[in-house]
């Protein structure tokens, strides 16, 4: 009866939203308490849940009959800490939003989609099976549909219309690979997954269904080449907004391929090596289109997905190192945690920035937050810890992502195989570092270093009370987190390792604790940090800004427009070719059967028309119709009754003739 | 209780034809009357479908074998209820909307008479009687697609008409070859009553494809779509009503009878014929939801999506599966309820801002509310959004395809998938333009636009409360449905 309690965190946001809806017709105030309690009313229960994990027990509910087939749900330590993660980005941002969004239109809209979304999101997170993963990920994306659009600008509309075209082609794509997947296998859940998988000999049967599966999903984390949507949607939406997108929307696709990786593909190389060549272009992709982005968020949403690559290759790395991959699990379960952190800090600090300016682009807002120690400290703190420098949270998963590549690398080179690949893995890896480096420092030297054109006027204080809570607690938390890397981030990865590979547990009980901080694992670093020193001095302040008229060097936009797929492949394919084509045919075959009616009426079928009876038969006095005769047997002639009449002489005929015979016979 | 059947069927016929004789003076007592009228059937079908006749009522007889006959199984109950659910709920709202239009008697008798003839076609114990109430149901409803009389009115009248006409008649065709070859009585037997041994294995096969098109020809499968379309000219309750329930839903119906109560699956499993029609099928979803997609006018639109999710059952049903069955009876009830009231807003939206066109409904949102959150829900429903009902006979006919095997069967999935990827594409944007409208377009000439009184917002919550739990709770109708195509009820 208490697994019941897990359907606790997805209802509970879904009614705290339709409350909030229905309280927020009355009054505005009321509203904001509603929505807050209800983000915190779901961070406790999932702090709880996370505890409740924390201490080795699970919890796992089926309630039959939901959508046709049920729904199943399991608590693990990996979804307790998504869940809580989830819960406390929603918690931090609905907070937020109360002060960003105060001058905003439709502010009880972006409330209920807010917190729908929340619930679908947990109930992603929750899923043990395909099914009720699926579900809620479309929910999710429905709902989260209304928050990119929030604003109702051009800009936002045409992005949330990139949004939603991903969203369902990949939902579709997906559900097509489940129905396959199904048909193969005979189950979604994840718990049986791994045995029907086991009972077949050959994986290749598997392969289509786990690629459109992973189209869906890869989809939703920003993939390459699916990413489309991600550079142009984050930074449109509402920063608190932005911030749940990058942070934990693009994690439940995540979730999805994880949950492939490890129920399907578990140890499979060719599965690891697709998504590790994906998630290399698209670690790389995301590195450069940020360095080039001379806007706040949008640079933020290019690191986003930089930072998924980042998580991809990890994945791929669990595929490929087999038996061995520990590292890898690790180094994937931490990136996603710290990515999300990062990335609620960095886009809340950019929320600030832009309810104070209403801008966003770097010339803009250049030298705002000079003297602004908070925001600047907080700022820091993510850029810090994203960059991956020793002490903060992000040099622990880079770190253990770094190591596993490595490791790869000897074990291939053990077993005699050509590793240079390989080798290209390793130095895009380090060079995407050195970019992420690159574009930080970029920004933060931009915002919070150099000086202003002008001054700026301010409003103070320009942020409140509450505002810098929610942005203050999660910043320190990083540096915490990356000090304490035995204490809270082993734990944590210990608590996610039962997920991400079902094998690992019981596997490595006696294995050497890491040793974070040792000279090998530095080096690494430190290799990221000299190159993105060199991308920035030599770069980003060489040629990505020039001298105005003024003579002050600015950020000029040399965003690389041919890199952009979206413009230059698929809108022309899915808006002008296919539609050309469709309408075509749909043109030719919708009037086919008419065509060939009316071809008939006009050839075999044509009917002489009986002509009408003229005016100039009824005229009076001296006029005389000269057709007169003719005219009325050709009415004759064409009449129903006159066809009847030949008809009946000739049965007359007929019978006569048949009449004649017989007689004679 | 067997009596009640016929008393199901007469009640409306003659109630329907006996409005005229009243002269109602006042609106209102027409509206009792005819209300009154359909209540009453939907009670008896409702107390019919709890209690279930066994056996079979036989009226009278037309030759030593062929009779009029009426039986109530599983199939009839499932369409016979859904009928007797959306029909009061349609009469409320074609009360409102008939004012616009006039010639209400005309109208009220033709649309009581139509749940007559439908339930007849529901509770034929045989073809013939089937054959008999499918061509009252194209001459009873003729008046109501003509019903504006203007000339476009007459043109698809006389379409609809002409289409309607040539597939009874084709239809006509292969019931001879059933009757020659099979049972002389024709009666619906589960499983077919044709031997699969018959030595006359291509003329009964040909003759498959002959009903299957003719009858199709109400489910508007391509070729034989394009009625459906032109007769968007009638005023929506009758578009709602009949050309997304009643009428289109009798052509699938009687596929489904013929598929699996006359030929019988075993007979036509395996063969070109089952894989003709279920490419015909699959091929009309991908091009409904395409002209859809093409098209501006939004009854039109809706009218074509029809004709893709008729098709959606077809393919179900050319499966010649239990599984293939139950997705089209699911997607035969869900689709129902869903298209309705997509129909009905359509229809709001015109009676209250005369507006027909897609473009034009830019910004409406804000003004007519809960039209819109009705279109919003049932569109999502339509797309095969979880927690919706579309979801889930999307799955059961994807599953049911996939467990087949072979190549006509995945495309056939595809098709549902490409289908429903156009359906969020046509659907869609009219939600987003009436809810997001691009700044300063669409606002003026807005503000007298409002939701339609009670008699129209009614069934709008009706029908979102009923896809709401149908897509959270089928459990038991599923059950029920599978039951039902597993010949059990």
């Amino acid at each position: 009866m208490k697994d019941y309690i897990l359907l606790l965190p997805v209802l509970l946001p879904m009614l705290g939203a339709f409350a909030a809806y229905l309280v927020g017709r009355v009054s505005k105030t009321a509203k904001d308490y509603m929505a807050d309690a209800a983000g915190l009313a779901e961070f406790i229960l999932c702090a709880t849940l996370l505890a409740y994990a924390a201490s080795g027990r699970e919890l796992s509910l089926a309630v039959p009959g939901i959508c046709g087939r049920g729904i199943f749900f399991r608590l693990d330590g990996f979804r307790a800490i998504y869940a809580g993660i989830a819960a406390l980005m929603w918690m931090c941002t609905t907070v937020f939003s109360r002060e960003y969004l105060g001058h905003y239109r439709n502010r009880n809209r972006y409330y209920l989609f807010t917190l729908l979304t929340c619930g679908a999101t947990v109930g992603v997170f929750l899923s043990n099976d395909f099914f009720t993963a699926f579900i809620f990920f479309e929910i999710m994306s429905f709902t989260s549909y209304v928050m990119v659009v929030q604003d109702e600008k051009p800009g936002a509309m045409r992005a949330g219309e990139t949004y939603i075209a991903v969203a369902v082609i990949g939902g579709m794509v997906m559900l097509m690979g489940l129905f396959l997947l199904e048909n193969r296998l005979g189950t979604l859940n994840f718990d049986e997954l791994h045995a029907a998988v086991e009972s077949m000999a050959d994986l290749s049967p598997l392969y289509l269904p786990g690629a459109l599966i992973l189209f869906g999903f890869g989809a939703k984390a920003g993939m390459f080449p699916l990413h489309i949507w991600l550079p142009k949607a984050h930074p449109v939406a509402p920063a608190p907004a932005s911030a749940l997108l990058s942070g934990i929307l693009t994690k439940a696709g995540i979730f999805g391929v994880l949950a492939l990786s490890a129920r399907v593909f578990l140890h499979d190389s060719v599965w690891g090596n697709a998504i590790l060549a994906l998630g290399t272009v698209t670690m790389v992709l995301g590195a450069v289109l940020a360095v080039f982005s001379v806007d706040l968020k949008r640079t933020l949403a290019c690191s986003s997905m930089s930072q998924i690559g980042f998580i991809l290759v990890g994945v791929g790395m669990q595929g490929l190192l087999g038996p061995h991959n520990s590292l890898a699990v690790w180094g994937t379960g931490l990136h996603m945690i710290n990515h999300s952190m990062l990335k609620l800090v960095l886009f809340l600090c950019a929320g600030v920035v832009y309810m104070n300016l209403h801008k966003l682009d770097l010339n803009g807002i250049r030298g705002w937050g000079r003297n602004k120690p908070f925001l600047s400290a907080c700022f820091l703190m993510g850029v810090l810890g994203i960059t991956g420098v020793p002490l903060w949270n992000g040099y622990v998963s880079k770190t253990l992502l770094h190591e596993s590549i490595v490791e790869y690398i000897e074990l291939v080179a053990e077993s005699g195989a050509p590793t240079g690949i390989y080798h290209v893995v390793e130095w895009l890896f380090l060079i995407s570092g050195g970019l992420t480096a690159a574009y930080m420092t970029k920004l933060y030297v931009a915002v919070f270093v150099e000086k202003p054109d002008k001054s700026f006027e301010d409003h103070k204080p320009y942020m409140n009370r509450q505002s810098a809570l929610v942005i203050g607690i999660p910043a320190l938390l990083l540096p915490m987190m990356g000090l304490l890397p035995s204490g809270i981030m082993a734990r944590a990865a210990r608590l996610m390792e039962s997920f991400m590979d079902p094998s690992l547990p019981w596997r490595d009980a006696g294995e050497q604790p890491i040793r974070w901080f040792s000279l090998t694992n530095l080096r690494g670093a430190a290799i990221s940090l000299a190159i993105g020193a060199a991308v920035y001095l030599l770069f980003v302040r060489q040629v990505l800004m020039r001298r105005d008229g003024n003579g002050r060097k600015v950020y000029v936009n040399l965003w690389p427009k041919w890199l952009d797929l979206e413009t230059l492949l698929y809108r022309p394919i899915l808006q002008n070719a296919l539609p050309f084509c469709g309408a075509l045919m749909c043109r030719v075959l919708d009037n086919l059967t008419d065509w060939l009616v009316s071809l008939l009426n006009h050839t075999l079928l044509r009917r002489k028309p009986i002509p009408p009876r003229r005016d100039e038969d009824y005229a009076p006095g001296d006029y005389v119709p000269h057709v007169h005769r003719s005219y009325t047997l050709q009415r004759i002639s064409g009449s129903v009754s006159f066809s009847l009449l030949l008809f009946g002489l000739g049965f007359c005929a007929a019978m006569g003739y048949l009449i004649v015979i017989l007689l004679t016979k | 209780m067997k009596a009640l059947m016929c008393a199901a069927v007469l009640l409306p016929i003659l109630s329907g034809a006996a409005l005229p004789l009243f002269r109602f003076k006042k609106r209102l007592h027409r509206e009792i009357y005819v209300e009154t009228a359909v209540l009453l059937t939907s009670a008896v079908v409702l107390a019919l479908l709890l209690r279930r006749p066994e056996g079979t009522l036989r009226i009278f007889r037309l030759t030593s074998t062929l009779e009029i006959a009426l039986r109530l199984d599983g199939l009839a109950g499932v369409f016979a209820g859904l009928v007797a659910f959306l029909w009061p709920l349609a009469s409320l709202y074609a009360f409102e909307y008939i004012k616009h239009e006039g010639g209400d008697d005309r109208f009220f008798a033709c649309y009581t008479m139509t749940y007559g003839v439908t339930l007849g076609i529901a509770q034929s114990a045989n073809l013939i009687t089937l054959y008999l109430f499918y061509e009252l149901l194209t001459l009873v409803t003729l008046p109501l697609v003509m019903h504006t009389g203007d000339r476009r009115s007459v043109r698809a009248g006389f379409k609809y008409l002409g289409y309607s006409i040539g597939g009874a008649a084709c239809a006509f065709l292969g019931i001879m070859v059933l009757y020659a070859c099979g049972d002389p009585a024709l009666t619906f037997v589960y499983g077919g009553f044709i031997s699969p041994d018959t030595p006359r294995r291509t003329l009964v096969l040909a003759a498959y494809l002959m009903t299957f098109f003719g009858f199709g020809v109400k489910a508007a499968v391509f070729p034989f779509h394009s009625w459906l379309p032109s007769a968007g000219v009638a005023p929506t309750p009758v578009t709602a009503l009949l050309h997304a329930v009643a009428v289109v839903k009798a052509g699938a119906f009687a596929v489904m009878r013929v598929t699996f109560y006359c030929f019988g699956s075993a007979v036509l499993y395996g063969t070109w014929a089952q894989y003709a029609a279920m490419a015909f099928a699959a091929f009309t979803i991908v091009f409904g939801s395409s002209m859809a997609l093409r098209e501006q006018h939004l009854k039109r639109r809706l009218a074509y999506s029809t004709v893709s999710n008729l098709s959606y059952i077809l393919f179900g049903v050319s499966l010649m599966t239990p599984a293939g069955l139950v997705g089209a009876l699911s997607h035969m009830v869900y689709h129902g309820v869903m298209k309705i009231t997509l129909f009905f807003c359509a229809g709001a939206i015109m009676y209250k801002t005369h507006r027909e066109f897609v473009p034009e409904l830019t910004g409406l949102g804000r003004y007519m509310p809960v039209t819109f959150t009705a279109f919003t829900v049932a569109s999502a429903a339509l797309v095969g959004i979880p927690l919706l009902p579309g979801f889930i006979s999307k799955w059961n006919l994807a599953t049911a395809a996939l467990a087949e095997g072979g190549l006509f069967p995945v495309l056939g999935v595809a098709a549902l998938l490409i289908s429903a990827m156009l359906t969020a594409a046509y659907l869609f944007t009219p939600v987003v333009n009436a809810f997001f409208p691009p700044e300063n377009r669409g606002r003026h000439g807005l503000e007298q636009a409002q939701d339609p009184n009670w008699l129209m917002k009614l069934p709008f919550f009706v029908l979102m409360a009923a896809m709401l739990a149908l897509g959270v709770g089928s459990r038991g109708l599923l059950a029920l449905l599978s039951r039902v195509a597993a010949g059990q009820l």
